[in-house]
């Protein structure tokens, strides 16, 4: 017989007279199932943010090549030395941010955490905020959805990001709560360490979003 | 067996339908599958016999309106793909793949059961669009742009964001569920039960779980943009406008082509499951399985574009050599398969009819596809009939009748009667008799240039006759489903008593009762091969897979 | 270890062995009754659709080989491996042969790269494109009409020939070709490269004539272009063509004609093609009643309209869809079948005379050729 029937349960004999294995309980070995589903889903999303930057890539290429991009109009409507860098450095500030309070639960300090998830919690907030501020300024320049591929791409990724960065605050708002409730110790706190590989995807996603929409 | 057997008789619990509502058991989410995927199968059948009624004959006899009759195969092949086949295949990986690898449910039970009644629900949505002004969608089940853009005489009306909306709602269902199954059987196989002992319906529900986690949100991501260019001036896949109508074709397909092996692959487990056991001998070469199994899935990624090879917009050689390779998996689980049979002792049950009949279909359907892989006579062929009778040779040839072998054969598991054997065969005959006579005719209807997707065709054209045989065939596909649909309605009630092991199985599902206890096993057997309850009935001939073996000995 | 001899077959067997027959009798039926030879593509009748046809007969007999065999094995095995009633021995429980597996992987994939280089090979000479074609035509695929214009040198349009509606019968199709009011096409001259460049200006569409074993999309956006060549023996016959992409609910209207003329036929044909692109309408005769008529949002202006009795009468017509859209005013019997008179399709922007003979009192139905089902409306002679 292997270990593991040593540590998960005891032998019997069953049908024949051959070995039977009756479990009692279980080894949590490796990668926690909420953690592992985490990053499943987060595979899911990157395919979806791939299926939108192959039409945009593709869309590029083809507007560039006929009448140029960014098209006229909006020559100096994406400027990266704006209030987009400020919201910028904001999320991936609350990623150092968030990753502190991962660090903190680990250690068992729950107040380090609770403060620490709390920045994040704001500063999501505080980039939604910004976003939406530079939408308005965007739709006074004229650019939008319906003005033209350049706008429809433009929102079309940034809108995804945004309604990402919403499930990902509302998330944090979940386990900001749960946290302060004291549901969470230094030996049980998936549910953070989940929202904390969540929250580091969507700052991945606006890093690579930026240096694709204003950089380059 | 040292399982306490529960007989349907003695069942400790009864089900009322406030505990079917709300359940987040796995058995009964994966029946709740099944009934629901099975309803979406009568209401895709109902829509081609719609289809095969106007086309019996030359002249508009039934859809005066032809936009109609596009909305009828557009919503037939809707229905087919994402609320019957898929679903259908996920149900019973659903029920089976917890209780194939000795675990106790799903590992997130309630996503589950979310992930279930997201698609009534779905399809509410669709079939809602029969409802709306301008009727259901009806740009076919792919939507391609411009067509389904917003214009007079192309797809105004909420129909089509009916369709957009309910196929996301019904990726993210699918989405949902991939998560489950990858987690389910990394983490919660029971001990000995490595990766190379899972019964290949497990690795087939794994690689499609990867497939489904991939792809799908690709064609979320295609629908979103159409619903934008749609809804709020979008110009993505508008040519005039800065856009690409090809674009469109290109995301689309990318999820699409790995889809039609997620239609597949499942079924091609569940047959893997059912010609061992009735031919009382291993899968042959179970190893080369399932890499050939992973082959495709990764093949699979890379040959969308043969969907698109007349649009001139395609690097054609790479798609067509990638699909002329993905030929070469194909063709070593059909050897293996076979091989399974020979030289074993069949018994011909009706779970094991049905995989014949999936074998013999299957071939067929993969053959005729190699000749689209040769991009000149796919220039002949794209968009005709040859195609309608590829896609249904290997969607109903294959997976349905794979389909039909899972259910006759866990049938008995899932409620502990059997079904009735006659009426089963009854079922087949009809069954394939009906399927060629609707759908060989059709290779040659393609070959004699009659396009898909036409409402009536040109009286003299000389299409008239194989139309008629097309359209007795497709009802009499439907009178099959009839002596099915009977035998459930008897067996549940008066049908024999299944009880733990009715078929002399290979896998951890006969090792407990039919119906299993919620909690699925008391205790488990031994598990040292992909055949745990084989070698416990016969401890002689254990053996690890992979090895050349011909042992014979006293069972 | 041999098994005790069969007394008898059982009942499954009978069963299986009435469903193999009435499969093989169902396959040899569609042979014996003639249509076997259908499982091959009709005739080429260009040197692109030859080549085709050479790579289809290979991957053909391939096919049946393959069928043969595999499907062969299937039944041997089901009924040479019966498992008898009563016999509880396992067979022997053979796991695998890595052998076997290397042989069965090695086999096809030479087998599919033998396919792919013959493949890509024809393909390289059916897709081939040339700068200097001897004929040019322009073919405008619209909702649901085709327009073939014919080029010059310059790539200037010469002549226009537009395929406005379905024929009942592909025969009404050619016999009108000849005229620009039918549902008519395309006469190219055999035995010289054509060359055909593909536009539209709504929705994908795709070009397709079955005897050229070959089609192409019609994208919006991006112009496709290909060459063939009739073969000259093919002379005065007319190939049927379609758009096979669907594009509305005229997708299975849009039928089209293309006709293998020798080349001073073809001359003769576009000489008078020409005449009737370049024609000047007749002037209107002073004093005949006219009734007014637009299209606009692929809809009539009016859906009833009242002509006199007897009198030539004149429909001023105006066209306000975007360029592209195209439509008449066709008149027909009242049941809808029985076309009395028919009119040249108009483009978007364009404003036209349509002059009618005289009618008997009575009631019929005007439609648009286009757009039937959404453009029609009541003509009342009083």
């Amino acid at each position: 017989m292997t270990s593991d029937v040593a540590t998960l349960g005891h032998e019997e004999t069953g049908i024949a007279g051959r070995p039977v294995v009756v479990q009692e309980g279980h080894i949590s070995r490796g990668i926690s199932n909420p953690i592992l589903g985490m990053l499943l889903f987060i595979t899911s999303e990157v395919m979806f943010f791939s299926g939108l930057f192959a039409a945009y890539f593709s869309t590029r290429a083809q507007n560039a090549a006929n009448g140029g991009w960014p098209p006229k109009a909006f020559e100096h409507t994406l400027n990266p030395l704006s209030l987009i860098l400020v919201a910028t450095v904001i999320l991936i500030t609350s990623s150092f941010t968030c990753q502190f309070a991962v660090w903190s639960i680990r250690r068992g300090d729950r107040t380090g955490f609770i403060r620490n998830i709390s920045i994040t919690f704001v500063l999501g907030i505080a980039f939604l905020v910004l976003q939406a501020y530079d939408y308005s300024l965007l739709f006074g320049e004229g650019m939008t959805m319906g003005s033209g591929p350049f706008g429809t791409t433009y929102f079309t990724l940034t809108g995804f990001h945004g309604a990402h960065v919403f499930g990902g605050v509302l998330m944090l708002g979940v386990i900001l709560y749960r946290g302060m409730a004291g549901q969470f110790s230094a030996k049980h706190h998936d549910a953070i360490e989940a929202v904390s590989l969540y929250w580091h995807f969507v700052d991945v996603v606006w890093i690579i979003l930026f240096t694709v929409l204003y950089l380059l | 067996m040292a399982t306490h057997v529960l007989t349907p008789a003695t069942t400790a619990y009864r089900s009322g339908l406030y505990e079917w509502l709300t359940t987040t058991d796995h058995k009964k989410i994966g029946i709740m599958y099944v009934i629901n995927s099975f309803l979406f199968f009568l209401i895709g059948g109902f829509f081609a016999l719609g289809v095969r009624a106007e086309l019996a004959q030359p002249g508009l006899q039934i859809f005066k309106d032809e936009h109609v009759y596009n909305e009828f195969f557009s919503i037939h092949a809707t229905v087919m793909i994402f609320l019957f086949i898929i679903p259908m295949l996920a149900g019973l990986g659903n029920y089976i793949v917890p209780l194939q690898i000795g675990a106790p449910d799903m590992a997130f039970p309630r996503i589950n059961a979310l992930s279930f009644w997201m698609l009534p629900m779905g399809g509410i949505l669709l079939l809602a669009g029969f409802l709306a002004s301008g009727g259901a969608a009806a740009a076919g089940w792919t939507s391609y742009p411009p067509l389904s853009e917003v214009g007079p005489t192309k797809s105004p009306g909420s129909g089509q964001d009916l369709w957009i909306l309910s196929i996301i709602l019904i990726g993210t269902s699918s989405i949902l569920g991939s998560i489950n199954f990858l987690v389910t059987i990394f983490k919660m196989r029971a001990p000995g039960m490595t990766l190379f002992r899972m019964p290949i319906m497990v690795w087939t529900m794994l690689v499609t779980s990867v497939l489904v986690l991939m792809a799908t949100p690709v064609i979320t991501s295609a629908l979103v943009m159409l619903f934008i260019d749609r809804n709020l001036g979008g110009t993505f896949f508008d040519p005039f406008h800065g856009g690409n109508a090809v674009l469109y074709q290109n995301v689309f397909w990318f999820y699409s082509h790995p889809a039609v092996y997620v239609m597949v692959l499942p079924a091609m487990g569940i047959v893997s499951e059912v010609l061992p056991v009735f031919s009382r001998k291993p899968l042959f070469g179970y190893k080369a399985f399932i890499f050939a199994t992973a082959g495709i899935g990764a093949l699979g990624f890379s040959v969308w574009a043969h969907h698109m090879f007349t649009t001139g917009q395609v690097f054609l050689p790479f798609f067509s050599l990638m699909t002329f390779l993905i030929a070469v998996p194909t063709g070593v689980k059909m050897f293996n398969w076979c091989f399974t049979m020979f030289r074993g002792k069949l018994t011909l049950s009706t779970p094991m009819i049905f995989a014949i009949g999936f074998l013999t279909m299957f071939l067929i359907g993969g053959i005729n596809g190699a000749f689209s892989a040769a991009v000149p006579v796919d220039f002949a062929l794209h968009d005709t009939y040859w195609v309608v009778a590829h896609l249904h040779y290997v969607l109903f040839g294959g997976s349905v009748f794979g389909v039909f072998a899972g259910l006759y054969y866990w049938f008995p598991k899932m409620t502990g009667r059997l079904l009735n054997e006659g009426l089963g065969k009854l079922h087949f005959v009809l069954m394939i008799v009906g399927f060629n006579l609707t759908f060989f005719p059709m290779h040659i209807l393609g070959l004699e240039g009659m396009p898909r997707r036409i409402a009536d065709y040109a009286s003299d054209a000389g299409w008239n006759d194989l139309n008629l045989a097309a359209s007795i065939g497709g009802f009499i596909i439907g009178i099959s489903i009839l002596p099915f649909i009977w035998n459930v309605f008897i067996s549940l009630r008066t049908g024999a008593i299944a009880g733990d092991d009715p078929w002399e199985g290979n896998t951890l599902e006969w090792a407990t009762s039919s119906p299993p206890p919620p909690y699925n096993f008391d205790r488990l057997p031994e598990i040292r091969s992909e055949r745990p309850v084989f070698d416990a009935r016969h401890p002689h001939l254990r053996h690890k897979p992979g090895e050349l073996a011909d042992e014979m000995g006293p069972a | 270890m041999s098994s005790p001899p069969r007394r008898g077959l059982a009942p499954e067997a009978i069963v299986a062995g009435g469903v193999v027959v009435l499969l093989v009798a169902l396959v040899a039926a569609v042979f014996v009754s003639g249509i076997g030879q259908n499982l091959y593509p009709p005739d080429a009748a260009t040197s692109q659709a030859k080549d085709t046809r050479g790579l289809y007969d290979i991957v053909f007999a391939l096919a049946i080989a393959i069928f043969l065999a595999v499907e062969g094995l299937i039944i041997w095995s089901i009924i040479r491996y019966r498992r008898k009633p009563g016999d509880d021995e396992l067979p022997p429980q053979t796991h695998g042969n890595n052998l076997v597996e290397i042989i069965w992987t090695v086999i096809p994939t030479v087998i599919v790269l033998y396919l792919f280089a013959i493949s890509y090979n024809t393909l390289n000479t059916v897709n081939a494109v040339s700068d200097a074609p001897d004929i040019r035509v322009h073919a405008v695929a619209m909702q649901f009409v085709w327009k073939f214009e014919y080029l010059d040198g310059s790539g200037n349009v010469m002549a226009t020939q537009t395929v406005p509606y379905y024929a009942t019968t592909s025969a009404d199709c050619a016999q009108a070709s000849m005229t620009n009011a039918g549902c008519g096409g395309m006469a190219l001259p055999v035995g010289k490269k054509i060359q055909i460049t593909l536009d539209s200006p709504d929705v994908i569409h795709a070009w397709y004539v079955p005897r050229f074993l070959f089609k192409r999309d019609v994208i919006p956006g991006q112009t496709n272009k290909f060459e063939f060549t009739i073969d000259p023996g093919d002379a005065g016959q007319a190939f049927r063509g379609q758009c096979a992409e669907l594009c509305g609910t005229g997708h299975r209207t849009m039928l089209f004609t293309v006709l293998g003329l020798s080349s001073p036929d073809y001359d003769t044909w576009l000489k008078s093609l020409v005449e009737i692109t370049n024609r000047t309408p007749p002037p209107v005769p002073s004093g005949a009643a006219t009734l007014q008529l637009t299209a606009q949002n692929i809809q009539f202006d009016k859906t009833s309209l009242e002509a006199p009795a007897n009198q030539p009468f004149v429909i001023d017509f105006k066209n306000m869809d975007p360029p592209g859209v195209m439509h008449n005013v066709q008149i027909r019997q009242s049941d809808g079948t029985t076309v009395i008179a028919d009119q040249p399709t108009i483009d978007g922007g364009n404003e036209a005379q349509y002059q009618y003979q005289g009618l008997a009192p009575g009631t019929y139905e005007f439609i648009c050729i286009v757009h039937p089902s959404i453009m029609h409306g009541t003509l009342t002679v009083p």
